[in-house]
């Protein structure tokens, strides 16, 4: 089956699907069922968003769904607007809530996260309850209007059917095109390792918040469907906590991070209380225990599991053959000739230039009466490799995460290139052309090498929440651009073949090299490196030096912590030595290998028995 | 604003917050010792609750002996509860934990509306119902029996924790569980008795508090959600935090209600986590935790 | 005392120690160097049974403890100092130190009475801060205190991970005073440090480990001459002054 008639098949399935469904379903109870199926799916697909993609986990989804079934409801109730202005209404209303819950939350994580999620549906919800003028409290809002197309009014659910199919199409596709996109990488980077996404040049405050607008503008579609379908009747006891973990739970049974897999556990959860009718009241018992068996045995959820079955694994490797990532890094990839003409090779004499790249002036960081850096000047010059090293504790490490935005300096001054860095976000930092690894490697490990690299390019690319979604010849042409550029660098570091492979999977040097190559994509003026030889092999270490070298020859200056001597002797231009977070010697590596000083301090003092 | 009404309030909001502080107790315990959120600690005082209820109602048992019975039993089920829904998951990441314990409130929600069936029951009351005249104020009998109560299990579990070796390994477990394992201590052993004992606090609750509400199967929810505000509240991890909390956060409660507004009467704990999140995460007690670079 | 054969131990996805044979002998200091991450505390970690070996034998006073449990191997005689300290935090200096009784099910209270005041008399300054919590003592007071609750076990081999680590000059001369008198007191000890000169100074024999393996093994007397030392210390190896020459002359060259 070629190219063209794969595009096609979808697209034809989907055709057929929506038409052929009213036809077979006569009663309107299972319509009027499948449309509820179709509400929550969106909901859902929301909530896949902001926890399956950004890894912020929200229990206030079913407030949210409420928040847009309310807003169209009431406009269209008490003010007589036409339905489809409630739509637009409840997205962004809904919208506009999620910024409210995201902006407040942004340093939680985890269970406090969940738990001011949490308060804030229960307060959203007493809200409706309680504020009777607009929203009639308890009583709910009756009588809520069906959507009219021309003349025709939509109130039959099989006629709604069609608005509900058609937005749950152009939902789930925006969702799956997010996936792969810009927006979409800079997400699943926040959820993989949200530290390293800042140091890769992702502004991880502006896109959190927008996870949690787009999540909760989802909600409040799907809430619009609710309202004005079924019914036409709704009531603040709906939007409660328990329908809240409810969504999550469809979510996660279909697999977090899976938009179908959000519409199939969507439509089995909402399905399968009617099917099993005859449980009665033990229903909700089988459902929870199914929960807990679940959570043990299938962590993954159904598109877990499918992908996990071999069926599942050929099915994939059929539909990926062809796709717009795969075309373009083969192309790519005929496009590059030998390992040389990989990187342009901008050769700047500038090794024995002594231009001063970074300047560190008085620079201090405190822990409470810890003085982990206790006042330290530096000066890092162009196209050189200079190397940071001392004992354990030193102060290496926390020097090399306040250059690059981590720590905020309890003193002192950082200077690139005449502009000042100090106490700048991380990815600002990255945008002025510094790049870092990590002493623990933070990959994004269960993304492809290939989407790691993207990551990293974050700061040099522009498509927005909008392009992303819709994907205009401009954005493809984007991301074409950057996925050459992505190959090129994973050439230089050796990874090439290894494009689709998950970042986890790989051996730990390669890991490493990934890491690397993450680091150079973004064009970085300054490259940090954290111990970049821990762990590895002679073998391995030797194709470091190799691939340092020849970083360098590009004109990149490099600053290395290292402990591995034999690596810092032989690659560094010049060297830095730290002991208790003050510098107790620097020169050359002869001159540092024979400074006392030194000696002491790694081979230990003898300290005479008093 | 008579002062009668007020010290009538703020012994109602002692009450209801020795209940929080108890099962906030709870959470705090197993957090510490397993690094899990229990987001079914609500049922562990709703189950009690109902089984002192059959106990009482239907068996005509004495009181004194249904504490007895239900402390036990209560025992048992937090050691059941750990093998099956923290035990299978004890190396994954936090999200199937959370719905795991959600799961299993969600079970036990159902599971005693179809043993105990829909009605709210009643409990029966240790006290009397007519309210005490303590120095002019009216203050209703079983708000003392909750303070009394609470304080006393609180000084046991101080001494416990202070002048035995096995109250001492249980918080060695808690604050270095490797560290642990190499003196030779049982650390699995010491995670079983954890669970058993916040599942007994539970029972404490449940049947304290069973008197002044009807018990239903709700009651373990709200409960349990205000409970996990008063040890965020009180420093998420911090023992003594918990119990200020939980104290601190029922008095609040009645004062607002009365005062502000009584229908948000629920929204005034998460309005005051919302704030203690924005403006000082670590609580009362607690410490900052930063993430290592 | 204790013997490791061909040892092989992965911390992650990396294979920390490839093959390590080691022997401490009763009554000895044996001190086991190099430089970091060369995988001297997964040695530790493995001897004590918090992390597996996935090859290779332990021995200890001729049985065989690879499989075992940590918990297990603590009852058995062996007792860890680990890296760091850890120390209780949330509990006081008495507590500590009792709660390092665990193993001794059968010791009288006497028995551990007598050792609580042996404690005190090693270290006197930690006399007046018996009822202070864990948190509260500063970094050598932690390290005094972490081998006394070493030795409270009663414990015949104590492994000691980079006592020095993060202490003042003048206290890590207080922490190898000490060490060396509770060796002569008849404790054996296995040494992890980074400072190899103050433990060769008291060690016997001394191993060096550079990336999993033994690169070195000998008296402490010779290793503290050997030039080799230096060279696993501050690694300018033959080859690798070559390698330095070609770079520099390709920057020349420009």
């Amino acid at each position: 089956m070629n190219t063209s008639m794969k595009r096609l098949l979808v697209p034809a399935v989907l055709v057929v699907a929506v038409l052929i469904l009213p036809r077979l379903v006569t009663s309107n109870y299972w319509m009027d069922l499948i449309n509820l199926s179709i509400s929550f799916a969106v909901a859902c697909l929301g909530l896949n968003i902001v926890l399956g993609y950004a890894g912020q986990l929200s229990l206030a989804q079913a407030a949210f769904w409420g928040v847009g079934a309310y807003s169209s409801a009431i406009l269209t109730t008490q003010f007589g607007l036409p339905v489809w202005a409630g739509m637009f209404a409840a997205f962004f209303v809904a919208a506009f809530f999620g910024i409210l819950l995201g902006i407040p939350t942004l340093k939680l994580s985890g269970h406090y996260l969940a738990m001011a999620t949490i308060g804030f549906g229960i307060i959203l919800q007493l809200i409706l309850v309680n504020a009777i003028w607009l929203t009639k409290g308890s009583d709910g809002i009756t009588k809520i209007p069906s959507p009219w197309i021309g003349s025709f009014e939509l109130k039959a659910p099989g006629d709604f059917y069609y608005v509900a199919a058609v937005s749950l199409i152009l939902f789930t596709w925006g969702a799956i095109n997010l996936k792969d996109s810009r927006v979409g990488r800079a997400f699943m980077a926040i959820r993989e390792n949200e530290m390293a996404a800042g140091t890769s040049g992702v502004d991880t405050t502006y896109y959190k918040i927008m996870a949690f607008a787009l999540s909760a503008g989802y909600a409040g579609f799907g809430g619009w469907l609710f309202a004005h379908s079924c019914s036409h009747y709704i009531s603040p006891d709906t939007f409660s906590f328990d329908q809240s973990v409810i969504l999550l739970v469809m979510a996660v049974l279909g697999g977090n991070g899976s938009a179908i897999g959000s519409i199939v556990g969507a439509t089995l959860l909402t399905m399968l209380p009617e099917m099993l009718r005859f449980l009665k009241d033990s229903y909700m018992m089988f459902y929870a225990a199914g929960i807990v068996v679940i959570m043990i045995f299938m962590p993954s959820g159904i598109a877990g599991l499918v992908k996990s079955m071999p069926v599942g694994l050929r099915l994939r490797i059929w539909w990926n053959a062809d796709s717009t990532a795969a075309r373009q890094v083969a192309a790519a990839a005929s496009i590059l000739k030998s390992p040389d003409a990989a990187l342009p090779a901008t050769f700047s004499a500038c090794l024995g230039s002594n231009q001063v790249l970074l300047t560190v002036k008085g620079l201090a960081k405190y822990f409470g009466g810890l003085r982990a850096v206790d006042g330290v000047d530096m000066e890092v010059r162009r196209g050189e490799i200079q190397a940071l090293i001392g004992p354990n504790g030193s102060g290496k490490t926390t020097i090399l995460n306040m250059l690059s935005g981590l720590y905020i300096p309890t003193a002192g001054e950082i200077t690139l290139e005449g502009t000042s860095i100090t106490r700048q976000k991380p990815h600002i930092i990255t945008a002025h052309g510094v790049a870092r690894t990590f002493q623990n490697i933070r990959l994004f490990g269960e993304l492809s090498v290939l989407d790691n690299v993207l990551i990293g390019q974050h700061g040099r690319s522009k498509a927005s929440l909008a392009a992303s979604i819709f994907q205009p010849a401009s954005q493809r042409a984007e991301e074409a651009a950057m996925r050459t550029k992505a190959m090129e660098v994973l050439e230089f570091v050796g990874l090439r073949g290894k494009e689709f492979s998950q970042a986890n999977s790989l051996p730990y040097g390669r890991q490493r090299m990934l890491e690397l190559a993450r680091a150079l994509v973004s064009d970085p003026q300054l490259l940090l490196l954290d111990e970049p030889a821990a762990g590895l092999n002679a073998a391995e270490t030797e194709a470091l030096v190799e691939l340092l070298f020849q970083i360098c020859d590009r004109g990149i200056t490099i600053l290395l912590v290292e402990h591995d001597m034999s690596l810092v002797m032989n690659v560094s231009d010049h060297i830095t030595v730290l002991n208790f977070g003050k510098k107790i010697a620097e020169g050359s590596a002869e001159e540092v290998e024979h400074n006392q000083e030194v000696i002491d301090a790694y081979l230990g003092r003898e300290v005479s028995n008093a | 604003m008579d002062w009668s009404t007020n010290l009538q309030m703020v012994a109602a909001g002692l009450a209801m917050g020795s209940i929080y502080a108890l099962v906030a107790l709870g959470f705090v315990l197993i957090f510490n010792a397993v690094n899990v959120v229990n987001f079914a600690q609500g049922e562990f005082a709703m189950v009690p609750a109902f089984v002192a209820v059959w106990l009482m109602s239907s068996l005509n048992i004495p009181f004194a002996l249904t504490c007895v019975i239900t402390v036990i039993f209560m025992g048992v089920f937090g050691i059941v509860f750990q093998r099956i829904a923290y035990y299978p998951l004890r190396h994954r990441s936090f999200l199937p934990v959370v719905i795991s314990t959600i799961g299993v409130g969600i079970f036990l929600k159902n599971g005693a509306q179809i043993i105990f069936g829909a009605e709210p029951l009643s409990m029966p009351r240790p006290t009397s119902a007519t309210a005490l005249n303590m120095l002019g104020v009216f203050v209703d009998p079983q708000y003392i029996v909750i303070i009394l109560c609470t304080l006393v299990l609180l000084g046991f579990q101080h001494f416990f924790f202070e002048k035995t070796m096995l109250g001492k390994k249980m918080l060695a477990t808690a604050q270095d569980k490797q560290m642990a394992r190499l003196l030779g201590i049982r650390v699995g052993k010491m995670i079983a008795i954890t669970f058993a004992y916040s599942s007994i606090l539970g029972a404490v609750a449940g049947i304290l508090v069973g008197p002044i509400f009807f018990v239903t199967k709700e009651m373990g929810a709200m409960i349990g959600l205000k409970a996990f505000c008063s040890a965020i509240l009180g420093g998420f991890g911090s023992v003594p935090g918990a119990i200020l909390g939980g104290l601190f956060l029922g008095v609040i409660e009645v004062f607002a209600s009365y005062y502000i507004s009584s229908a948000y009467r629920d929204a005034f704990a998460f309005i005051i986590l919302i704030l203690v999140l924005l403006l000082r995460p670590q609580g009362f007690f607690g410490e900052k935790i930063a993430e290592k670079a | 005392m204790l013997k490791l054969e061909g040892v092989e131990t992965w911390y992650g996805a990396i294979q920390a120690i490839k093959g390590i044979s080691l022997d401490v002998s009763q009554g000895e200091i044996v001190a086991l160097l190099g430089a970091n991450g060369a995988g001297k505390s997964t040695t530790i970690k493995t001897i004590t049974g918090l992390l597996k070996a996935t090859k290779g034998r332990i021995e200890f006073m001729g049985k065989d403890i690879t499989e075992m449990e940590a918990e297990d191997i603590a009852e058995i005689g062996i007792a860890c100092v680990p890296e760091g300290r850890h120390i209780f935090p949330g509990l006081t200096v008495m507590d500590n130190l009792l709660l390092g009784t665990t193993p001794r099910k059968r010791d009288s209270k006497g028995d551990i009475q007598k050792d609580l005041d042996h404690f005190f008399e090693i270290f006197p300054q930690l006399q007046e801060f018996k009822e202070s919590l864990g948190w509260q003592l500063s970094g050598g007071q932690q390290q005094m205190l972490a081998i006394g609750r070493g030795l409270m076990s009663g414990s015949k081999l104590l492994l000691m991970d980079e006592p020095s680590l993060g202490l003042a000059p003048i206290m890590v001369q207080e922490v190898f005073r000490v060490i060396k008198e509770i060796n002569k007191a008849g404790t054996t000890i296995l040494l992890v440090e980074q400072n190899a000169r103050m433990a060769l100074l008291i060690a016997n024999r001394g191993f060096v480990l550079e990336t999993g393996k033994v690169m070195l093994a000998d008296t402490a007397a010779n290793l503290l001459a050997n030039e080799e030392m230096k060279a696993h210390y501050l690694g300018a190896h033959a080859h690798v002054k070559e390698a330095r020459q070609r770079r520099r002359s390709k920057a020349e060259g420009r």
